[in-house]
């Protein structure tokens, strides 16, 4: 078995040739000052972004999603937040070493992100047309005179109705679905090589959640872009993730492809979520399993493994000794002292 | 804990609505006049039988949980009647309000929200036994809340904490520890677990389980989650837009959903499994969003957004058809006397069909 230190020694001879890596993240620590003390909201993440992938990351609220991806673009407020280790690795160059121009730079260009809630990231004061031609003036990524048509052009793109209209008009006039849209569309406006989804379609409804995620899904691959995808809803990861990392504690517990995660699941913890979701192809009458007791409070987290209070597989060394993320097979990692198998 | 209402008679139903609207002013105009009226519900029937979890469900602004505010009089009614364990609560006058408060009872959403941050679990959770005067004495007092801790699996230690003290998970057993506490005929549960993480939810869904069974409690369940909606609830009413588009219990409309609605919202959950013959049922089949309810379209209030939509559709509101006991559905497509009016080149309606199913 090989520890996380030893991925990149691993990665050299696969035996099935994955995809270039585009982006690494690795031992990214970022903690945040509160008045009960110093919270490690990320732990020693390490992960990468391959090219043209769908990579989710899934996690309860509290877990360290959103804050992993909010550090790869050091969007992280601080204080009270602080990335304190760690390299995040793109193109050759570490995003954490950057100055603040460089990496201004990189945002909304080569990496861009979509966040959850459209209404608050809109700008209420200023027309869907001026906010949306922002990213292409900033990186001028278009000549001058081409910025509306480019605009237009996005906005058909995300398939919004009657786009010529839309320039015109301000955020509060459009629905919680194109308001969602738009933000899509300003991700896109740059062709970046990463976009970074936070919970993208949490605050609509399930119809309109299906065309956002389908869109956002086809555009990318049509630009062969990568997309890091935070969520915590697993129906969403199992239709649109290629691979999947699962975090708990701010620390990724397991990481698979799809397939691993949702048919042989190997941290206790992933088995539990999928025990305790009720799903709409279940048995009716079958009673769930829910996993007991609450996630840690991360100013005082457990010893060894954050899990193991909550855990039924639980050993005394999991009490005393954190286990490390370790390869099960190609594409299989978990971070558990326990050796389950397809009968838990 | 027991429930012994003397003159209920199990056979009729609890809980009757019928043609109940709802129906907001927007905002004052000029001269008091209101300049729009929001119909956020817009002529709903359902019943609610004893000791059954009926699902209201449906996306933002179907009207979902103000039908739920409009059963336990919380809101006034625009139009419509409400029959709540035989007696007609319409109109109800203060005693008989005092004495709903008692007999209906309320689990919200948002357990961060729902609870005073300066009383203690002790008297959250014993204030409605105090209010309607259920116990006599102190210790009496103290020994049911225990008994209520106790039965939401909470500890009796727990009774002198403030809720800051507790997790989402937790505040939201006091919620329904509290919500028990007056001995309620009927619970209206308004998404009562949509704010909590996953491996929470399941802890709240097999308690709600436990205390049915246990105590033979009747639940008005109101929700989006339609897996956590099917888990829980026996008979489900599919609301949109101000109205009931389907009726019927959980194998049918699940397995043979007949509203393009329902089918629509079904084929647009993604199922937690990436096998590929699994995600093949995915088919979302509807396109554009709800419109607003303060000019809902003319005709079905679903025609805009439908594959199926005819000249019929936009022009009339379907009535509710039988299509089996039990199973209700407010479609053109399924009234066999619009059959004529309804014939539309649709070759993949029987394929969506078999896709969803």
């Amino acid at each position: 078995m090989f520890t996380e230190t030893s991925m990149a020694t691993a990665e050299a001879a696969p035996r099935n040739e994955p995809a270039p890596t585009l982006l690494r993240v690795e031992n990214l620590r970022t903690v945040f000052e509160k008045d009960d003390g110093l919270v490690h909201a990320v732990n020693d993440v390490s992960f990468d972004v391959r090219r043209g992938e769908v990579l989710a990351i899934v996690g309860e609220s509290g877990s360290g999603k959103s804050i992993t991806a909010m550090s790869l673009l050091r969007l992280i407020p601080s204080p009270p937040g602080q990335i304190i280790g760690g390299q995040v690795l793109f193109d050759g160059q570490d995003l954490l070493d950057l100055s603040d121009d460089a990496i201004r730079q990189i945002r909304g260009r080569d990496i861009s992100m979509i966040f959850q809630e459209p209404m608050t990231s809109l700008n209420p004061s200023l027309r869907i047309g001026r906010q949306l031609a922002e990213p292409l003036r900033v990186h001028g990524s278009v000549p001058k005179g081409k910025v509306r048509e480019r605009c237009l052009e996005l906005l058909r793109q995300v398939r919004i109705g009657d786009p010529e209209k839309r320039l015109d008009a301000y955020p509060h006039e459009l629905s919680g679905g194109m308001r969602q849209r738009v933000m899509i569309a300003m991700g896109l406006a740059c062709l970046p090589r990463l976009i970074i989804a936070d919970e993208p379609t949490t605050a609509l409804d399930v119809t309109v959640q299906a065309q956002i995620l389908e869109l956002l899904r086809d555009i990318t691959r049509a630009n062969q872009s990568s997309m890091m995808l935070i969520t915590h809803d697993l129906g969403v990861v199992a239709r649109y993730a290629d691979r999947i990392n699962v975090m708990y504690a701010g620390r990724i517990v397991e990481r698979g492809t799809a397939h691993d995660i949702f048919h042989r699941p190997r941290h206790p913890y992933t088995v539990g979520l999928m025990a305790s979701m009720p799903r709409l192809d279940d048995a009716i009458g079958n009673r769930l399993t829910p996993i007991p007791g609450s996630p840690p409070d991360l100013s005082d987290p457990p010893s060894g493994c954050p899990f193991h209070p909550r855990c039924r597989f639980a050993q005394p060394r999991c009490k005393q000794e954190r286990p490390p993320l370790e390869r099960l097979d190609e594409e299989h990692w978990k971070a558990c002292w326990v050796n389950l198998d397809d009968t838990h | 804990m027991t429930h012994t209402d003397s003159h209920t008679d199990v056979t009729a139903p609890l809980l009757q609505v019928s043609g109940l609207k709802v129906h907001f002013p927007l905002r004052p105009g000029l001269f008091g006049k209101p300049a729009a009226m929001v119909k956020a519900v817009d002529g709903v029937d359902f019943t609610v039988h004893h000791g059954e979890t009926l699902g209201l469900v449906g996306e933002s602004g179907c009207g979902k949980s103000t039908t739920g505010l409009a059963v336990l009089r919380m809101t006034p009614l625009t139009e419509g009647r409400i029959v709540f364990d035989g007696e007609d609560i319409s109109h109800p006058d203060a005693a008989t309000t005092k004495r709903l408060r008692r007999k209906m009872q309320m689990v919200y959403q948002d357990p961060f929200g729902a609870l005073n941050p300066r009383m203690r679990v002790l008297d959250i959770i014993g204030e409605p036994l105090r209010v309607h005067r259920l116990t006599r004495t102190r210790t009496e007092y103290r020994a049911r809340v225990m008994d209520l801790l106790d039965r939401v699996g909470l500890k009796a230690e727990m009774a002198d904490r403030y809720p800051h003290e507790f997790s989402g998970g937790q505040r939201q057993r006091i919620g329904i520890a509290r919500a028990l506490a007056a001995e309620p005929s009927l619970i209206i549960c308004d998404e009562p677990v949509s704010a909590l993480d996953v491996s929470i939810q399941a802890q709240v869904i097999n308690l709600l389980e436990d205390l049915q069974r246990d105590l033979g409690l009747t639940y008005l369940f109101v929700a989006h989650d339609l897996a956590v909606v099917r888990h829980l609830c026996h008979r489900i009413v599919v609301m949109y837009l101000g109205r009931v588009v389907e009726v019927a219990d959980r194998e049918r409309l699940y397995q043979a959903p007949r509203h393009p609605y329902t089918r629509a919202l079904l084929g647009a959950i993604p199922i937690a499994d990436p096998d590929p013959e699994i995600q093949a049922r995915f088919n979302p089949s509807v396109d554009g969003e709800v419109p607003s309810p303060i000019d809902p379209p003319p005709g079905c209030p679903f025609h805009p957004r439908c594959p199926h939509a005819t000249e019929l559709c936009r022009r009339e509101a379907p009535r509710p058809i039988d299509v089996e006991d039990g199973h209700s559905v407010a479609c053109h497509l399924h009234d066999p006397s619009r059959a004529t009016e309804m014939t539309h080149p649709e070759p993949s309606y029987q394929e969506q069909a078999r896709n969803i199913a």
